[in-house]
């Protein structure tokens, strides 16, 4: 590595170069090198699902539960969706301590829209079939007369799978604003009635699982559990993805 | 049991002196004497008042003084025999007096006379003479005797015993004890060797009974409080061994009653409260129980200093070593292997937590056990903990068992260490394996394991493996938040609704007034008689005059304001005159439409007719004023 790679720019050269060697780090068993060349990666600008999915991964060999979950969460969010992904943040989830009872019952039909979709390529699709539309029907005039007819059906159906799209779009707009999810880091973080360390413990969570953040006050945020627990935990205990 | 004293032996020497028939000394001595000349007003000295031959019914009265305080005193009676020539023996009854007094003030103080009644006489000592300075003097007591210089010393057996603690508990700083004013003869002690210390580190707790009377028996112990502190046991004596102890100058035979190794957990000024013992001293039904608290303690426990490496549990401090253990590096699939971590040295061995062993996952490592060996040394708690693992090679290869490391705080350097193990490669080889073999310590599952486990097991479950190639992707926003994004959606609205504002705007300007509208009809007239001239060399006549009659008709519509379509000639020409129009415009307007009116049934076929048609339409529309 070159003296401009650790001082704080990283060619695209020397990016690969230190993927490959955090990647040898994770061969040898040296997580703690491995994790340190990934972050260092991120931090330099160099991140992307692929990286964080080794970050994630390196986590999880380390057994530190909650930042892995948290990596493979950003992966999976950014669209590094794959297999191994899938597999990864399976085995995360098998290993946490927490087990939410009715997880699914109550959570809000948007988040799991959003959830099931990838955001871009949402946009995408909207962006083109929008612009498509009207650039037909703007331009019909162009055309021949005798194909003006199937070019304004053609325009007719851009714009008509645009709307959904919008719909769609809106939808990762709307949970984009306002759901914050997050992961719990601490190994056990506490969750109180009142955002003060003699408010009533209300219940525990532990490394690894899947909160939304409400509000924050001062040092605590109100975490909701998947089944709608809600409480008072201290901020520095989760990280939001 | 041990009694401090021996009655049997004392009651024989008395008959064995009695048959004797001494002659007994005639004259009475009466002194006393101090154990130093300068003293600090925080230190103790000694008085001691000796009576020599005194009468049984003979009072003493010891010194009585405001600028002393006694602490304690005591009372010994000595009687020797001296046996010289052939006469009788000389008996000599010495009774002496110890106090231990410490001066209220500074200054040159006067201990006053004791004095002695006996047989109607009145006898006095010397006043002794001390200085007392503020604080501690210093300075080892020197005896000063204010009458007789030499008498045996009853008690000097005890003066300069070797203490008991000195040799087998060097390391073991009891402060010394302080005798209680009420319960001097017996009283109970707890002591630390340390109270101030860091976390994790080792004090050790002392419960003593000091006592200068007989024990019968100790009935009932209850311990301090131990609160912050992680106890182990290192002596609970099963029967009481007295030593002698002497404390403040007198003798005492100090018992042991329990001794505790404590870790403080936490850091702090930790209390330790008074421990409690019911005692029966005295023999049989001249027994009597009492009930002596000790005093109580405190700690002072400071935190670790700051360097710790991460994740360091506060239990791990002392001084340690790490080893591993394995019971074979070359195996077959199905032979399990031993493996041992074994931490030994001196600290809190039962709470210190050995690295966890780690390996790849075709070593199968099952949940170990642990046994711990603790060996008291000098009051010190070390010895060794042994975790065992049980690991069940899955697939043949070789793999490695990573190092493992035991951070700690060594308190005695007063710095962290670490203590590591190498790494261990084991070499697993395909073949028979066999049951047989394995150790006995296995539970049943784990023989279905290994018995299973003789193949070498491919499996999908585990960790997926990280990516062996990346497509970096710098920080950004989701694509509907970039500006190019917002710029394209908005586009084909931004274009629309400027093409429908400048339509309208155009139609706007078109239709502000008549006349605009009649250049634009009168525009449209011309253009539209531009194309009835490409028809006039065609051989469609009528077509050609259709068009010049709408190019008339719309000219003279957009030239006059009102439709003229449906006017005959007569009330056109009217119109015309009526709208200022000459009479020879007038003529030709009429001729170009009558023209049209034949040339569309069948007239004016010839080309010549139709150029001076379009050239009469053409001259009226050019010469039209406007």
């Amino acid at each position: 590595m070159s003296d401009a790679a650790t001082q704080g720019y990283y060619t695209a050269e020397e990016a690969e170069a230190v993927f490959q060697q955090a990647n040898d780090a994770y061969g040898r068993e040296d997580y703690a090198t491995a994790q340190a060349h990934y972050e260092k990666l991120i931090a330099h600008g160099f991140g992307g699902p692929d990286v964080l999915y080794n970050l994630g991964t390196t986590h999880l060999a380390r057994g530190d539960l909650g930042r892995a979950v948290l990596a493979l969460e950003q992966a999976w969010k950014q669209g590094g969706r794959a297999a191994d992904l899938e597999a990864n943040l399976a085995l995360a989830r098998a290993r946490q301590v927490d087990k939410v009872v009715g997880a699914t019952a109550d959570e809000a039909f948007l988040p799991r829209l959003a959830a099931a979709t990838d955001g871009a390529a949402v946009a995408w699709v909207f962006f083109v079939a929008w612009l498509v539309g009207f650039a037909l029907l703007l331009f019909r005039r162009v055309f021949p007369a005798l194909r003006r007819t199937a070019v304004a059906v053609v325009a007719g159906l851009c714009l008509t799978a645009a709307v959904p799209a919008a719909m769609l779009l809106a939808a990762h707009i709307w949970v984009h604003q306002n759901v914050h999810e997050a992961v719990v880091l601490s190994p056990t973080l506490v969750a109180r009635e009142l955002p003060r360390s003699e408010g009533r413990s209300l219940f525990e969570v532990h490394a690894g699982l899947k909160v939304q953040l409400l509000e924050e006050t001062g040092k605590y945020v109100r975490i909701r559990l998947p089944n709608g627990l809600e409480g008072w935990a201290e901020r520095d205990g989760v990280a939001e993805i | 049991m041990r009694r401090t004293g021996s009655g049997r032996t004392a009651l024989l020497a008395v008959l064995a002196l009695l048959a004797t028939a001494p002659a007994w000394a005639a004259d009475i001595e009466f002194y006393q004497t101090v154990d130093r000349t300068e003293v600090g007003t925080d230190d103790t000295f000694k008085l001691t008042v000796v009576v020599v031959d005194a009468p049984s019914n003979a009072q003493v009265r010891l010194p009585e003084s405001n600028d002393f305080e006694v602490l304690s005193s005591s009372r010994g009676s000595q009687r020797s025999i001296s046996l010289s020539g052939g006469g009788p023996a000389v008996i000599q009854d010495i009774t002496r007096h110890e106090l231990i007094m410490r001066p209220l003030r500074a200054g040159k103080l006067t201990i006053p006379p004791s004095t002695l009644t006996a047989g109607g006489r009145t006898y006095r000592t010397d006043a002794v003479q001390l200085t007392a300075r503020e604080g501690h003097a210093g300075g080892a007591p020197q005896a000063q005797q204010g009458g007789r210089p030499s008498l045996p010393d009853p008690f000097r057996n005890f003066r300069n015993m070797p203490d008991p603690f000195g040799d087998d508990d060097s390391d073991l700083n009891d402060d010394e004890p302080v005798i209680p004013r009420g319960d001097s003869d017996l009283f109970l002690r707890a002591s630390l060797d340390r109270d101030d210390l860091y976390v994790g580190e080792q004090a050790t707790l002392s419960l003593y009974i000091y006592s200068r009377v007989d024990l019968s028996s100790v009935d009932a112990v209850t311990m301090p409080k131990l609160e912050g502190f992680w106890t182990e046991e290192v002596e609970s004596p099963t029967q009481l061994t007295g030593e002698q102890k002497v404390v403040d100058g007198i003798p005492y035979r100090a018992y042991l009653l329990r001794r505790r190794a404590l870790f403080p957990v936490k850091s702090g000024t930790l209390l330790i409260t008074p421990a409690e013992a019911d005692i029966t001293t005295g023999f049989l039904f001249a027994g009597h129980r009492v009930h002596r608290v000790s005093n109580g303690l405190k700690v002072k426990v400071r935190p670790l200093p700051s360097g710790a490496p991460p994740n360091m549990s506060n239990a791990n401090v002392g001084s340690w070593r790490m080893s591993l253990d394995v019971s074979q590096t070359r195996v077959e699939l199905g032979q399990p292997i031993t493996v041992k971590v074994i931490l030994e040295g001196q600290g809190n061995v039962k709470n210190v937590t050995p690295p966890k062993l780690t390996g790849p996952a075709a070593l199968k490592i099952y949940e170990p056990t642990t046994t711990d060996r603790v060996t008291p040394n000098r009051n010190r708690i070390q010895g060794r903990r042994v975790v065992e693992y049980l690991v069940m090679p899955q697939r043949t290869g070789t793999f490695t068992l990573p190092e493992l490391r035991f951070p700690y705080f060594d308190p005695s350097r007063r710095q962290y260490e670490t203590a590591r193990t190498d790494p261990v490669t084991i070499t697993v080889e395909a073949g028979a394996g066999g049951v047989s073999s394995l150790p006995s310590a296995m539970t049943p599952s784990q023989v279905a394991d290994a018995a299973n486990e003789q193949k070498n097991v491919l499996t999908t479950g585990g960790l997926r493996p990280v990516r062996a190639q990346a497509h970096f992707v710098g920080p950004s926003q989701p694509v509907w938040m970039r500006p190019f994004f917002i710029a394209g959606v908005l586009a084909p609205l931004g274009l629309l609704a400027g093409v429908a504002f400048i339509g309208g705007m155009r139609g706007r300007l078109a239709t502000r007034s008549e006349a605009g509208r009649g250049r634009q009809q009168a525009k449209a007239a011309r253009k539209r008689l531009a194309e009835a001239e490409k028809l006039k060399a065609g051989a469609d006549a009528g077509a050609f005059y259709v068009e010049v009659e709408k190019a008339m008709v719309g000219f003279l519509e957009a030239q006059l304001g009102f439709p003229v379509g449906g006017l005959t000639r007569e009330a056109l020409g009217e119109k015309l005159a009526a709208a200022g129009v000459d009479a020879e415009r007038r003529a030709r307007v009429l001729f170009v439409l009558e023209a049209c009116d034949l040339g569309r049934y069948g007239g004016g076929v010839e080309p010549g007719e139709r150029r001076k048609v379009l050239a009469t339409a053409a001259a009226v529309m050019e010469g039209w004023a406007g």
